[in-house]
């Protein structure tokens, strides 16, 4: 039951970076970049403090841990999608869902 | 012991997908292409940080993660608001 949690981030992670890789634009690479690599990281933090045997005090630790993931990771994001846009990289990808259900 | 096991497996497919990452921050077209990849990379270290002390039991490498990650956040905004004075790709 726990073991599935490890290999959900696991899994997370490994399409987080396959997204970074064959994504065409920054601000798609940062969405798979801050989405799957934040859930991944929570999730295996979360097992880790589900499953061992150490004392309170350190499972506190791992979950501050995990809080300060959650917490900065998409901070970092939001400031980095501002930053390049002022620095004058253009979307690439066009999403037109209307186009593609009415040719 | 199996839960041994997972965690090294998992250990390893970290280290192999901080990897593959690196290969857009050596060859991303842009600049902010490049700091994607090393936050990325630098959160996936972070993990594999706190993997590696609860399987030997070295717990101080958990403050270790932490100022880790704090390093990471503050050099990811002064790199934005340096992208973001710095206008004109």
């Amino acid at each position: 039951m726990l073991e599935g949690l490890i290999l959900f981030g696991e899994a997370v992670m490994l399409f987080g970076a396959l997204g970074i890789l064959r994504f065409p634009d920054v601000y798609t690479r940062l969405h798979a970049a801050s989405k799957c690599d934040t859930g991944g990281a929570m999730s295996i933090i979360l097992y880790l403090v589900l499953t061992m045997d150490a004392p309170g005090i350190v499972k506190a630790k791992f979950l501050v841990l995990a809080f300060l993931i959650a917490m900065i990771n998409p901070m970092v994001s939001h400031a980095l999608a501002r930053g390049a846009y002022r620095y004058g990289v253009k979307p690439e990808a066009v999403v037109d869902m209307y186009a593609w259900d009415n040719p | 012991m199996a839960q041994e096991g997972l965690l090294v497996s998992a250990f390893y497919l970290l280290v192999f997908t901080a990897l593959l990452v690196s290969y857009r921050v050596l060859r991303g077209p842009t600049l902010p292409d490049r700091v994607v990849g090393l936050n990325t990379i630098t959160t996936k270290v972070v993990v594999i940080i706190a993997l590696v002390a609860a399987m030997r039991g070295e717990y101080y490498l958990i403050d270790l993660a932490i100022v880790l990650l704090m390093v990471n956040s503050v050099g990811g905004l002064i790199l934005a608001k340096y992208m973001e004075r710095a206008g004109g790709a």
